[in-house]
């Protein structure tokens, strides 16, 4: 209970500095709208026969093009979350010299990642919510009732990125220069996952890797309980992957993450950077 | 030694200092090499799902775009996306970093001209911008089979040497506003976001309302990216596009003018107010 309490205050704490930056928090909708989500959707609009997205059809089986920037996106989000909201934010830590107090009280410490995970989804929430109303608004976003079916894949993604998170928090610790590494391989993670393309195009020695994260089943089933699109696999051969890699990746994140932190406690890194 | 011989051998140094920083960080070189091959990379492969190969939905996108050659296209965009990633990061941001370190009071006591610390971190943009661009050619060759002909790769990089000064000239523009901000980083986000969806970096520029393309008309990166495309796409010279240069350098001159008066007011009102060493 103690331990739950701890996670929710860290989430709190978080959610409470952020929020106090006004322009950074804009700028977590404003940044995948301009980044993303406005040039992606105009960009193939440029492809657009007679107001229909037929080459998107021909690829995927839909002709859906928000829906495949929108759902590919949300996936993408819950990638960086990840990456930026929880790896990153031990880096944070450490610059700020706070790590080291936090890491002193008797709270456990893979609770830290937890609650920076919730912290973390609560503003993955709140900007998913507002992307999707300037979806629906503005770039003609069609939200289906058929897409409430693939929650559980959502909800299996969301489980997996913890364990990923975890993983990435290990690396963190240990390695110096963390910003360069949380930026590129926040960027791979989500191409090689099919947030922005599907991954049969990939070329074929990275095909086995983006079949090896959880997110590519995650957003694919998205897809096509949501738009109607063609599966790379049968859907319930793909739910089975997704559980079976949610399972594996938490215990190996949590495993990577105890090592990392013996190690730095080890060789008096925690406050080094 | 006059005046302005001085004030040269400053500019010089403030170059050569922003250079030894950049030396002392070599990891910021990776990222020079990686963005500018993966980011045009993943478009083209988004292009091509978008246009499944369909004969029609290249057609269309050649009537809007100019060319149905996606790769070209999105790699010429991401090389100015990446130009004003450095620019803006770098020497845009040259003289918040300055104030961050607590040193931009002693610049200001030295003196030498208050257009050596605006213009003068400019010149070490040019280094990796240099990078930024072989690397985008070098992976468009690598990836995607794609070699234009040398006498168009030779004026497109013409292009890009009479686009510098307007480039230079937004970054001091923007340099000189950030004083005025507290957290730097969205507003580099906010301005590069503008570029990105008003210069037709990856999509082309007729996709946008009517408004937008007007608003897209005034900045110098939209005419820069077209007239490389127009070069390496579809034929055109230098002297097809002249007008598109001389329509760049004038808004050169005067974005640069527009800089030195935005940094003067925000100095002497710094000085007034005694807010040059705060942030």
């Amino acid at each position: 209970m103690g331990e739950i309490r701890a996670a929710f205050a860290i989430a709190r704490k978080d959610v409470r500095g952020f929020s106090r930056y006004r322009i950074a928090v804009a700028s977590t909708v404003f940044t995948p709208l301009y980044q993303f989500i406005i040039p992606a959707f105009l960009f193939g609009a440029a492809f657009a026969v007679n107001g229909k997205a037929a080459g998107l059809a021909a690829t995927l089986g839909t002709d859906d093009l928000p829906g495949f920037i929108f759902f590919g996106g949300l996936i993408g989000g819950l990638i960086g979350m990840a990456f930026w909201g929880v790896a990153f934010s031990l880096r944070t830590e450490m610059e700020t010299g706070t790590l080291e107090p936090t890491w002193l009280t008797p709270t456990h410490h893979e609770t830290l990642v937890i609650g920076r995970a919730l912290g973390s989804l609560f503003w993955f929430l709140i900007s998913q919510v507002a992307l999707f109303a300037f979806g629906v608004w503005f770039l003609g976003l069609r939200l289906r009732v058929e897409m409430l079916l693939a929650l559980p894949a959502v909800a299996c993604a969301v489980l997996a990125m913890v364990g990923v998170a975890y993983l990435l928090a290990g690396i963190v610790l240990i390695i110096r220069e963390a910003n360069f590494f949380v930026d590129t391989a926040n960027f791979l993670f989500g191409v090689l996952s099919g947030t922005a393309f599907p991954v049969t195009l990939l070329p074929g020695v990275l095909q086995p890797i983006a079949f090896a994260l959880p997110t590519t089943y995650a957003i694919d089933i998205l897809r096509v309980q949501a738009l109607g699109a063609r599966p790379l696999f049968d859907p319930a051969l793909e739910y089975l992957v997704l559980i079976g890699l949610t399972i594996v990746s938490y215990p190996l994140g949590r495993w990577v993450f105890g090592r990392a932190e013996e190690a730095v406690r080890r060789r008096g890194m925690l406050a080094q950077y | 030694m006059n005046l302005f011989a001085a004030d040269l051998r400053a500019f010089g140094a403030a170059a050569r200092k922003e250079l030894r920083q950049q030396r002392r960080y070599p990891t910021l070189f990776l990222g020079q090499l990686f963005w500018p091959v993966m980011l045009p990379a993943s478009w083209v492969l988004m292009g091509q799902a978008y246009s499944g190969n369909d004969s029609q939905a290249l057609a269309a996108f050649a009537e809007r775009a100019g060319s149905s050659n996606v790769a070209v296209f999105v790699f010429v965009g991401y090389a100015m996306y990446n130009w004003l990633s450095v620019l803006l990061w770098g020497a845009g941001t040259a003289l918040r970093q300055e104030q961050m370190r607590g040193s931009l009071e002693a610049v200001f006591v030295t003196p030498a001209s208050r257009l050596v610390p605006l213009f003068g971190p400019g010149m070490a943009t040019l280094l990796p911008m240099a990078v930024v661009f072989a690397s985008n050619f070098l992976a468009l060759r690598l990836f995607f089979g794609v070699a234009p002909p040398i006498v168009a790769v030779v004026q497109a990089a013409a292009i890009v040497v009479l686009g510098i000064p307007a480039l230079y000239a937004i970054g001091a523009l923007f340099a000189a506003s950030v004083l005025r901000f507290g957290e730097v980083g969205p507003v580099v986000q906010l301005i590069r976001g503008v570029f990105v969806l008003a210069c037709g970096i990856t999509f082309p520029v007729a996709m946008l309302p009517l408004w937008a393309q007007v608003g897209a008309k005034l900045m110098p990166p939209t005419y820069i990216v077209d007239d490389i495309r127009r070069v390496l796409l579809r034929g055109d010279t230098i002297a097809d596009v002249a007008g598109d240069i001389a329509l760049v350098l004038s808004l050169a001159v005067l974005t640069a003018i527009l800089a030195v008066v935005v940094f003067r007011y925000l100095e002497t009102s710094a000085r007034r107010t005694g807010m040059l060493g705060r942030f």
